[in-house]
């Protein structure tokens, strides 16, 4: 089967963009407002989350046509479950670093609503490989969006940021940027998750208004340009 | 619905489960050994960071098979302590507890005077576990005045629950 390429590249860039699951549509904000104290912590999140993404959408794509309708739900939530167990083990056996930063939040993942809407919306209706780069897509997609916040928050939080404090088998290097003394505690606390979350959201926004309003400008002057014109060419006639 | 179609959509969720169950059995075997190798050097580790790197396990004892089984509700291991030259040192509590937020793996030290020492969390899953562990747990590491600790909001139910496992140890160390 000949595959569309422009199809494919539009559904992989919709998640990290267009339909980004933490900024456009707002799933998922629990874990992301507890995980992204750290980079390290975030990338972690973004990699356990876009693995179980990936894993559960091939599966329940594969098994579409297999699935009755009325245990669609019930099916799809074992599936999920069963990845996000495994992930779960493979973290607290070989980066326990990892697995106890991020500690409840690995076995949340089972709940997140991206997961299971990503299996009912779309792998259950689309082809193993479309659904694959829509997992791609959303997890990358949710991983960048996490790292934007925890960004900002281990920036401000801390003066700088730690790499090698989870990922222990990177060394240990601490970057400081902000002076100590300067840093704002806040942001490695909850308010200051939900302060960050909410300006991203808000710039976001802005951005997007600005765009409507450049649009809707536009098209006004286009039809003030045609009336200009329909007028000049009945005084013409 | 007839029965045809009830006993194929039984058989179908049947036979996800079951393989959902092999799947995670499989990953349980690979990871099992190195899981508890983790836990065990995450227990020596947190020996060193209570009673100093000089210190070693001298005597390992379950509380189940005790004279004690059954009497404590946290309590699970008791870590005899000794330094290099085989001189009690204190003792290490494995205690485990869990509430409404998740469950808290840690290690209670007591010197060999009955003195309350510190704690070391071998593994918090509590929703807040951050907040418990930078607005508490912190506070009371190395503090012989953890009851006078104050609780930071958000930390309440963690703190408490902690409390309550070194409260448990302070009773069966005095015992």
């Amino acid at each position: 089967m000949k595959r569309n390429k422009g199809y494919t590249k539009a559904n992989f860039l919709k998640g990290i963009l267009i339909e980004n699951p933490l900024f456009v549509s707002i799933l998922g904000t629990c874990p992301a407002l507890a995980t992204t104290k750290s980079i390290e912590a975030a990338i972690g999140m973004g990699l356990l989350f876009t693995f179980v993404l990936i894993c559960s959408n091939i599966l329940v794509s594969l098994l579409r046509k297999l699935i009755p309708e009325e245990v669609r739900t019930p099916a799809y939530i074992v599936i999920i479950a069963t990845f996000v167990t495994i992930v779960k083990m493979l973290t607290q056996a070989f980066l326990p670093e990892l697995y106890s930063t991020l500690g409840v939040f690995i076995s949340l993942i089972v709940v997140n609503c991206i997961v299971l809407g990503r299996a009912e919306a779309y792998a259950s209706k689309n082809n193993v490989f479309d659904s694959l780069i829509d997992a791609l897509g959303m997890g990358l997609g949710y991983m960048v969006a996490l790292f934007t916040m925890a960004f900002f928050r281990e920036l401000l939080g801390t003066g700088g940021f730690t790499f090698g404090k989870i990922f222990t088998f990177i060394p240990t290097y601490k970057l400081q940027i902000i002076p100590k003394g300067y840093e704002i505690k806040l942001f490695q606390n909850p308010a200051g998750a939900f302060i960050v979350f909410g300006l991203i959201l808000a710039t976001i926004a802005c951005i997007k208004n600005r765009k409507e309003a450049y649009k809707a400008y536009l098209d006004k002057q286009e039809k003030i340009r045609k009336a200009q014109e329909a007028k000049n060419v009945g005084g013409n006639k | 619905m007839d029965k045809k179609h009830l006993i194929i959509t039984s058989i179908t969720l049947g036979v996800i489960a079951a393989s959902s169950a092999l799947l995670i059995g499989v990953t349980n075997l690979i990871t099992k050994d190195k899981i508890s190798q983790n836990e065990k050097e995450k227990i020596v580790s947190g020996i060193k960071a209570i009673f100093g790197n000089e210190s070693k396990i001298k005597e390992e004892s379950p509380i189940n098979e005790s004279i004690f089984a059954g009497e404590y509700k946290y309590i699970n291991y008791v870590y005899t302590i000794s330094d290099n030259s085989d001189v009690l040192i204190g003792y290490a509590f494995k205690t485990s507890g869990s509430n409404n937020f998740g469950k808290i793996t840690m290690l209670v030290g007591y010197t060999s005077t009955k003195i309350y020492k510190s704690v070391y969390m071998i593994s918090d899953e509590q929703t807040f576990a951050s907040t418990l562990e930078d607005e508490y747990v912190t506070k009371i590491t190395d503090n012989p005045d953890y009851q006078d600790v104050d609780v930071h909001c958000g930390a309440t139910y963690g703190a408490t629950l902690v409390k309550e496992m070194i409260d448990e140890v302070k009773g069966a160390v005095n015992k």
